[in-house]
């Protein structure tokens, strides 16, 4: 791009820089064959992505973020879709009440919610851990699920359902031949970004977790404070490969700029 | 398919909110397994007295502001050359805004470990090039932990001001300058002002997203630079003080929806002069 604007260039690089190039970092670590976390690292070996294939909590914790994602994410869709449709096409007092009660966990400190789910439903009623955490990753997804495919609905006419309606068809037929079709963009970025959010999550599963069931994130914290290897490195690798794979997929599906950033470009 | 039935499709969600969200919140903010609402208001009061304690309030929203005005610094330019490109890397690189908002608060704040090390990229740089001559204290600093939370939420401060500086015609930055107002007067006399509700919601997820994150506190501050998350987890899960817990709770809690409200009334004032 041109610089025609030479003080704005400098603070975006600036900025660009605090973003990127931490990451980078990470990346060149993760091949080095020394022992530590030395920067420039010393010659260059798999060797820590093999430690961390072997690394047995690892691989566990990584099989219970996707399964607890994945579950939260399949429960926060079948929960939120029928609630979008009930705030755009029912006849339901309060809309406005109701949809800001659904986007409500978005402003609550994660942490406040993980203490009060530990606290009242972990201690109190003595459930276990993993119920509570999928509970509590669910409702944390809810706001997406409503509100990214409330955006695709709005945007569908009313009208079209109708037509489907007077020419006979059940509300269950028409929902399902219709409305869902329509919605099916929607659905899938409330999907993507539900997953996401939820396997990243360290608040909630910090405190909601228990010895049996850790997530990935929340494992990886605990090594690094014990020990200062390239090993975690290597793991945060292929995360990121991991979400690159998503961010592609997004991008030719929807646009990743649109379901990630809100953007319409 | 406008009918009372359809409505009725809101209980389970309803059912799973005050289950799993409500319920669950007003009970611990106010009345923890044996504490009664007594406790937690003596506690808040100890808390927003005692020099420690207060200590801790300040780094916090200390922190949280400066982060915020390195946000809005540094992400508002990027917005704005993004916008107004009509390069074809101009998508590249709002795509490379956006994606770390994807990748895990973990893996983006070990990068910091890496870089402020004490054998770390950023020390050497320093002893390299003769500015010190040991490679000086980084990690666990006040400033490992602006820089780490910048990292987190400057993508955020990106696209909300990306969106209001997008809505701008920018034929109104031709105009003013067809009337012979310079590119500067023209960015601050134009740009900057009718993007300024965009800027007042970045402005709010960033203070909010500092105050209560904990990940990066927690790697880059250490036990030297607690702040109330970090405090909060340690109440909860190390020294099980329900009262102090709760304590802490509110008062980040009042944090964020304080700020939240502020913004929506200067972002409703703003919409209407």
């Amino acid at each position: 791009m041109k610089t025609s604007r030479p003080v704005a260039a400098s603070l975006a690089v600036a900025g660009y820089i605090v973003m990127i190039v931490p990451i980078l970092f990470v990346v060149a670590t993760a091949f080095t064959g020394g022992r530590s976390l030395r920067f420039p690292p010393e010659g260059f070996s798999l060797r820590w992505f093999e430690a961390a294939f072997a690394y047995s909590p690892f691989v566990s914790a990584l099989v219970s973020s996707l399964e607890l994602a994945l579950l939260a994410t399949l429960l926060a869709l079948a929960i939120g879709v029928p609630v979008t449709l009930a705030i755009h096409r029912g006849r339901l007092p309060g809309k406005g009440i109701v949809e800001g009660l659904f986007l409500s966990p978005l402003i609550v400190p994660e942490l406040v919610v993980g203490l009060a789910l530990y606290q009242q439903l972990i201690i109190g009623l003595r459930l276990d851990n993993f119920p509570v955490l999928l509970i509590g990753h669910t409702v944390l997804m809810l706001p997406y699920a409503v509100r990214v495919t409330g955006a695709s609905l709005a945007l569908a006419d009313p009208s079209v359902e109708e037509a489907a309606r007077g020419l006979g068809a059940s509300p269950i037929r028409a929902f399902f031949s219709v409305t869902l079709p329509l919605l099916r963009p929607g659905i899938f970025s409330a999907g993507l970004l539900s997953f996401v959010t939820s396997f990243n999550n360290v608040p909630l599963s910090l405190l909601l977790q228990s010895r049996e069931f850790r997530t990935l994130p929340v494992t990886m914290l605990d090594y690094v404070q014990q020990s200062y290897d390239p090993m975690v490195a290597a793991t945060s690798t292929i995360i990121l490969a991991g979400t690159v794979v998503v961010a592609v997929i997004a991008e030719r599906t929807v646009g990743f700029a649109r379901i990630f950033g809100g953007i319409n470009r | 398919m406008l009918s009372r039935r359809t409505g009725l499709l809101a209980l389970p969600g309803l059912a799973l909110l005050l289950v799993g969200f409500l319920i669950p919140s007003v009970a611990m903010l106010f009345a923890p397994p044996g504490v009664s609402p007594l406790d937690i208001f003596a506690r808040l009061g100890s808390m927003l007295t005692d020099p420690y304690d207060l200590a801790i309030i300040g780094r916090t929203v200390g922190l949280g502001l400066i982060v915020t005005v390195v946000s809005i610094v540094l992400g508002f330019p990027i917005a704005y050359l993004l916008a107004r490109s009509t390069s074809r890397w101009a998508g590249v690189l709002l795509a490379l805004a956006i994606f770390p908002l994807l990748l895990s608060n973990v893996v983006r704040t070990f990068g910091w470990l890496v870089l402020l090390g004490s054998n770390g990229a950023v020390g050497q740089l320093l002893v390299g090039l003769g500015i010190v001559e040991k490679a000086p204290q980084l990690l666990y600093t006040e400033l490992a932990i602006v820089l780490g939370l910048t990292q987190l939420f400057l993508p955020l401060a990106v696209i909300s001001c990306y969106s209001a500086v997008a809505q701008v015609d920018p034929g109104l930055d031709d105009a003013a300058r067809g009337l012979g107002a310079g590119r500067t007067r023209t960015f601050w006399g134009i740009v900057v002002p009718l993007s300024a509700p965009g800027m007042v919601v970045a402005a709010t997820l960033v203070f909010a997203g500092s105050v209560t994150a904990y990940t990066t506190p927690y790697l880059l501050g250490g036990s030297s630079q607690r702040m109330l998350s970090t405090q909060l987890f340690s109440y909860s899960s190390v020294s099980i003080d329900w009262a102090a817990a709760s304590a802490t709770a509110i008062i980040m809690t009042v944090l964020v929806f304080a700020v939240s409200g502020l913004s929506a009334v200067v972002g409703r004032r703003g919409a209407t002069s």
